[in-house]
């Protein structure tokens, strides 16, 4: 259905493009652009798999160096056919579910902006459930390796297909600017129980912007209703078997079909000349005790000297175990393999050393208790919640 | 002691923004705008917001790099060099929210683009500045 309306669009776009192009309409331009990111990474414990979101099904570990989880090149192009429509598409090529760099149609929307105010994209269009959600995979519009793995790790939704709508009004010298979004995810996770496809799940969400001089204040709220469950029936037909009632209670509560699923976070950028601050916190619940809820944080500083701009940050990640009732312990081990309290330390710097590429270093401290296992591709008896992540990524824009 | 005066004097005239002519942003006297204040001319340019107080969109235009004016606009606007302000935009531009503004070669193209566009807003130093143009913003503001 989205390719036909993809095709729809490209067709209509190729038409007022001949005519423009013969009424000589010098408002009409077309770009290509891209970006990418060149990563070689290695996580040092030999009993975990590092990974950059749960998008990703396998990860860093053993002190191999590796490119698999931070390299990323992306095409966009941009159709602008008048003053208020323009078409985007972008193909991207990352560590996927099932574990490939298959090309993914990331953005493929129209956008109308009948003014200044107003903008109306319909289409594949960015997931933007947190601050920076949108852009985590432009390497070169931030300043450490890689987006906070304790704060995004949870977020495998990068796009979905629907509507967004955006409003920008001007209070005395500031800005506040509002966005609703409604759709269905086309999105797939994998994990150690198989793949679990997404797709079709309605969200919705909301973003309220403020702006003033050097700050922005972000909030959002978003929810998502999943229209399908993960293949774990070999955990759920035993108790439903068993005829108990608390038994099925519990399988029940591990359905994770028409449950919902809210994301809240809060975010502050001060960005003043030389100087980069950003904090973030988020909340995730879950209607379903299939997953744990969640909250997390980061707090990450720059200053730039020159072409170097030397980065600190500190981030947390903490899920809140449910409680069962007593008498099952397969529910208990097997629900335990979704928590996770883990803190991080990075130190980095970043060297812009030419226009559009910009090569950084990082050093990432991962330490959390031997219970920490949610957010990694696997672990083994042996973890023991910490590790090291050295990056070296390459980052470039054209 | 003379020696190091020297060294200073050279030092300072050497440092490009106390050295270099100031630079102006100059509109279409069609645009029905007087002036613009610094917080109006960050929001046009970094692409926040791009209406102006006459009702019309603004479109901002840069200049290439290789003019040298671009650098400056942005570290006397904002205090960012070129390689920020291009991961600004990679930030807006690949997520597809706004675009950033339209490049020019040189200033003689964007006079002309400001003198035939309503909307069209370019900086230059006050010295390229043409009478079919109005200045609305100094960057020493």
């Amino acid at each position: 259905m989205l390719g036909k309306i993809i095709s729809l669009i490209l067709l209509t776009a190729l038409c007022i493009g001949k005519l423009n192009a013969q009424t000589g309409d010098a408002s009409q331009t077309f770009n290509i652009r891209g970006f990418g990111t060149v990563g070689l990474a290695r996580s040092s414990s030999d009993h975990a798999e590092f990974v950059r979101d749960l998008s990703q099904t396998s990860g860093l570990k053993g002190g191999q160096w590796s490119g698999r989880i931070d390299s990323i090149l992306g095409l966009q192009g941009n159709w602008q056919l008048s003053k208020e429509f323009e078409l985007v598409g972008q193909v991207v090529s990352r560590l996927h579910y099932d574990r490939s760099h298959n090309p993914e149609l990331m953005w493929a929307f129209a956008k109308w902006e009948p003014d200044a105010r107003l903008s109306l994209r319909a289409g594949r269009i960015g997931a933007d459930f947190m601050m920076l959600a949108d852009s985590r995979l432009v390497g070169y519009s931030y300043l450490p390796a890689r987006p906070s793995s304790d704060f995004f790790g949870p977020l495998f939704f990068s796009h979905f297909d629907g509507v967004d709508l955006s409003m920008t009004l001007p209070v005395g010298d500031d800005l506040v600017r509002g966005k609703l979004f409604a759709g269905r995810t086309q999105e797939k996770a994998g994990g150690v129980i198989g793949l679990w496809d997404t797709s079709g799940s309605p969200l919705g969400g909301i973003v309220l912007d403020y702006l003033t001089g050097p700050w922005q204040f972000r909030a959002n709220a978003a929810r998502i209703r999943f229209s399908s469950d993960m293949n774990i029936t070999f955990l759920t037909n035993p108790l439903r078997l068993t005829g108990v009632p608390s038994a099925i209670a519990v399988a029940d509560a591990l359905t994770i079909k028409d449950t919902e699923t809210r994301y809240y976070s809060f975010g502050v950028v001060y960005d003043q000349g030389p100087l980069q601050v950003q904090g973030m916190l988020n909340r995730i619940r879950h209607g379903t005790s299939f997953f744990a809820n969640s909250h997390a944080g980061y707090l990450l500083a720059g200053y730039r000297f020159g072409s170097v701009t030397p980065f600190a940050g500190v981030s947390w990640w903490k899920t809140q175990a449910r409680s069962f009732a007593a008498g099952f312990p397969d529910v208990e081990r097997f629900t335990a393999s979704g928590l996770t309290d883990r803190k991080t330390l990075s130190l980095g710097a970043r060297w812009d050393l030419r226009t559009n590429m910009a090569l950084k270093f990082q050093w990432d401290a991962v330490r959390g208790d031997a219970a920490s296992k949610f957010g990694y591709a696997r672990t083994d008896e042996a973890w023991n919640g910490k590790t090291n992540v050295l990056s070296i990524v390459l980052d470039f824009v054209f | 002691m003379r020696r190091l005066r020297i060294l200073i004097l050279c030092c300072l005239f050497a440092w490009p923004p106390l050295a270099q002519a100031d630079m102006v942003l100059v509109a279409n006297p069609q645009s029905g705008i007087e002036r613009l204040n610094r917080d109006d001319v960050v929001n046009i340019f970094m692409g926040r917001y791009r209406l102006l107080a006459s009702g019309i969109t603004a479109e901002p235009i840069d200049l290439a790099d290789d003019t040298g004016l671009r650098a400056r606009f942005y570290r006397a606007l904002v205090n960012k060099s070129l390689a920020e302000i291009n991961a600004y935009w990679a930030r807006l531009v690949f997520s597809g929210k706004t675009r950033p503004p339209r490049v020019l070669d040189s200033v003689d193209a964007a006079l002309q683009a400001v003198i035939s566009n309503p909307g069209a807003l370019a900086y230059l130093e006050r010295s390229q500045i043409d009478k079919n143009v109005r200045v609305v913003f100094e960057l020493g503001d």
